[in-house]
């Protein structure tokens, strides 16, 4: 190839990474174009599975409202499984015990996860300080000790037989088809939830996290507005609980487990807790990690036990901490714009 | 009558052992703004380690040394690795990290100490002291003479030496013990590997009481923590009162209406507290680190 059309090739090819970090519309076309070709990835290379990608997407939509609650906000939750829990039993206890309609079930599960919240961060976040994080965290355990003893909740046999969603009359059967409705549902949050970080509340928020002193001065209520952040991660979580008691068809005590709610906090840290991309491609990273390592540990240390994962959870979430503060996907974006501009600054002294 | 009376007395016995643990909760959280959760994997390592090491066949005396000095080592270890490389950090980015570090502890020790629990025998034998009528087996003085002797330890060297003097300073204001040249850093570090110390203090003396497993560090940071926050998080005395207060819960808890509720009860009180005062029971003010 001559250098002209090397030149050239570069050219375009930083004009499409402008274009790619300009418009958001055009992100979110990239974004669901990689959902869509994910079927037809993941079931032809190995390990990956459909219903990988069903739980992938179920993580990244639970992963989401960390975004504007941890990365804006400045609040850690280690509630999102509780949250997920309750909606996921409440789905299950409607659907099966008294035969409601499925989509009344979630919005109920929704609901009734979101008032909790709502309550919980009224209280909480009078004071100043990272109290949410221990105050979710005795919820959280709370929650899973109560899904664990009561006759309700079946204790620790969990929920068996929920029905699968049919949604307008579609019933949906098998892992394809619950992954096109969970991706379908996990792009529109990313698009709400980007819509919201655009707006002035989300501008508030964002200003929040910086100093919570100086927005007050502002006039904002920095009490409200992470009231309702914690609000809207624990409704986000809450719709992909629904979504994974539906197609998992059982409900079990693990599901409200504290570690669930770390690895939704892992996913985040590790996606980038400041931009929506940060869930998804932190469920991505995660969830491959997870189950490689389900696979290739076995191989190397055949005595090996589940054990490993978690250490190896535990460096992995401190090291990206340390090194790559803003996760794989803020760290990403940095790349492409260090690199438009690289390319950019060579331009402009060559016309000099 | 008797019945309450040793629900009590045992109660206030782990009582003094959580409040030790919750004084290493405050104390991280005055000196660094940190809430550190790893502080109950201190006492899992702790109590582990000195019952693992008796099982080998030391000594108890022993065993409590070796086990003390381990759960330090790795108290300033997490403290030069994790925390420190991270010092510009904002504080949420601070707490995952004790987070990441906690489930890191949990699994090395899941490796190194299997997933079983581990069993010492009691410090010293002969039956249970009657006071009253109630029965309190010895151990439980154990805990509250290891509590009362650390906590004067404590005292003493926060009031009495230079380093302790420092590390009030830093407390007070980090900037100011800055500018006197106190490197908050070394404080940081010192506080954490104290820290450490009181919980594996308390891991020790409890394991005679609670076989521990590796599954034990969530629960106890948990108890510590609320010790710590019924205290505001910033009064030793609050803390103090605050074990106590979560070890009669449990112990009522597990008497009156069963063991299996004896956790979900005192995990309702940390939530309980926290909604109604988070900036502590004890005290009016409401300035906490932002």
């Amino acid at each position: 190839m001559s250098d002209d059309a090397l030149a050239a090739a570069e050219r375009s090819a930083t004009s499409v990474l402008h274009a790619v970090l300009r418009s958001r519309w055009l992100r979110y076309a990239i974004f669901l174009g990689v959902l869509a070709l994910v079927p037809a990835v993941f079931t032809r290379v190995p390990f990956y599975t459909m219903s990988v990608g069903v739980l992938m997407a179920i993580q990244a939509i639970a992963a989401l409202g960390l975004i504007p609650l941890t990365g804006h906000a400045g609040q850690i939750s280690l509630g999102q499984a509780a949250f997920f829990a309750i909606s996921g039993y409440t789905s299950a206890l409607l659907t099966t015990r008294w035969h409601t309609n499925a989509l009344l079930a979630m919005i109920a599960g929704m609901a009734l996860s979101a008032a909790v919240a709502y309550l919980v961060g009224t209280f909480i976040f009078r004071a100043q300080g990272q109290y949410l994080v221990l105050a979710t965290l005795s919820f959280g355990l709370l929650v899973s000790y109560l899904a664990n003893q009561l006759p309700l909740t079946g204790a620790a046999d969990g929920i068996p037989g929920i029905p699968a969603l049919a949604p307008f009359g579609f019933t949906i059967s098998g892992d394809v088809d619950m992954y096109y409705l969970v991706a379908l549902v996990l792009l529109i949050a990313v698009i709400v939830v980007d819509a919201l970080l655009r707006s002035p509340v989300g501008k508030a928020l964002t200003a929040l996290g910086d100093s919570p002193v100086a927005t007050a001065a502002a006039g904002v209520s920095i009490a409200g507005l992470r009231r309702n952040a914690f609000t809207l991660a624990a409704a986000l979580s809450a719709l992909a609980g629904s979504l994974y008691a539906h197609w998992s068809t059982y409900m079990d005590p693990g599901q409200a487990g504290i570690l669930s709610s770390v690895q939704l906090l892992i996913i985040a840290t590790i996606g980038g807790q400041r931009l929506v991309w940060g869930a998804p491609v932190g469920a991505f990273v995660v969830i491959t990690f997870s189950e490689a390592s389900k696979t290739l540990i076995p191989k190397v240390i055949p005595q090996a036990t589940g054990n490993y994962e978690i250490v190896v959870y535990g460096i992995a979430l401190i090291v990206i901490l340390l090194f790559l503060p803003r996760g794989v996907g803020g760290g990403l974006i940095g790349l492409a714009g260090r690199l438009a501009r690289a390319v950019r600054g060579r331009e402009a002294t060559a016309v000099d | 009558m008797s019945e309450f009376l040793t629900f009590t007395l045992t109660g206030l016995g782990t009582g003094t052992t959580y409040a030790l643990v919750g004084l290493g909760v405050a104390m991280v959280f005055q000196v660094t703004g940190v809430i550190n959760f790893a502080q109950g994997d201190f006492v899992m390592i702790g109590g582990l380690s000195f019952a693992s090491f008796a099982e080998a066949g030391l000594p108890e005396p022993v065993a409590a040394l070796l086990a003390l000095l381990i759960t330090t080592v790795v108290g300033a270890l997490l403290n030069l690795l994790v925390i420190r490389p991270a010092r510009r950090a904002n504080r949420e980015r601070l707490v995952i990290l004790t987070i990441g570090a906690s489930i890191t502890l949990e699994g090395v020790a899941l490796l190194v100490f299997g997933a079983d629990s581990h069993f010492a025998s009691a410090f010293t034998g002969g039956d249970p002291i009657s006071i009253g009528g109630a029965r309190l087996p010895r151990q439980y003085l154990w805990c509250a003479l290891a509590t009362v002797v650390a906590v004067v330890l404590m005292w003493l060297f926060l009031t009495r030496t230079r380093p302790g003097t420092a590390m009030r300073a830093t407390a007070m204001d980090t900037d100011a013990a800055r500018l006197m040249g106190i490197s908050p850093a070394r404080m940081s570090l010192l506080a954490f590997t104290l820290a450490a110390a009181l919980g594996a203090i308390g891991g020790i003396v409890l394991t005679p009481l609670q076989p521990p497993d590796a599954s034990v560090g969530i629960p106890f940071g948990l108890k510590a923590f609320t010790a710590a926050v019924i205290g505001g998080l910033s009064s030793p005395v609050g803390a103090v009162f605050g074990g106590l207060l979560v070890g009669l819960v449990e112990a009522y808890a597990t008497g009156y209406i069963s063991s299996d509720y004896k956790n979900t009860l005192t995990f309702g009180l940390l939530l309980l507290v926290l909604l109604i005062r988070p900036t502590g029971l004890l005290h009016r003010a409401s300035v906490v680190r932002v």
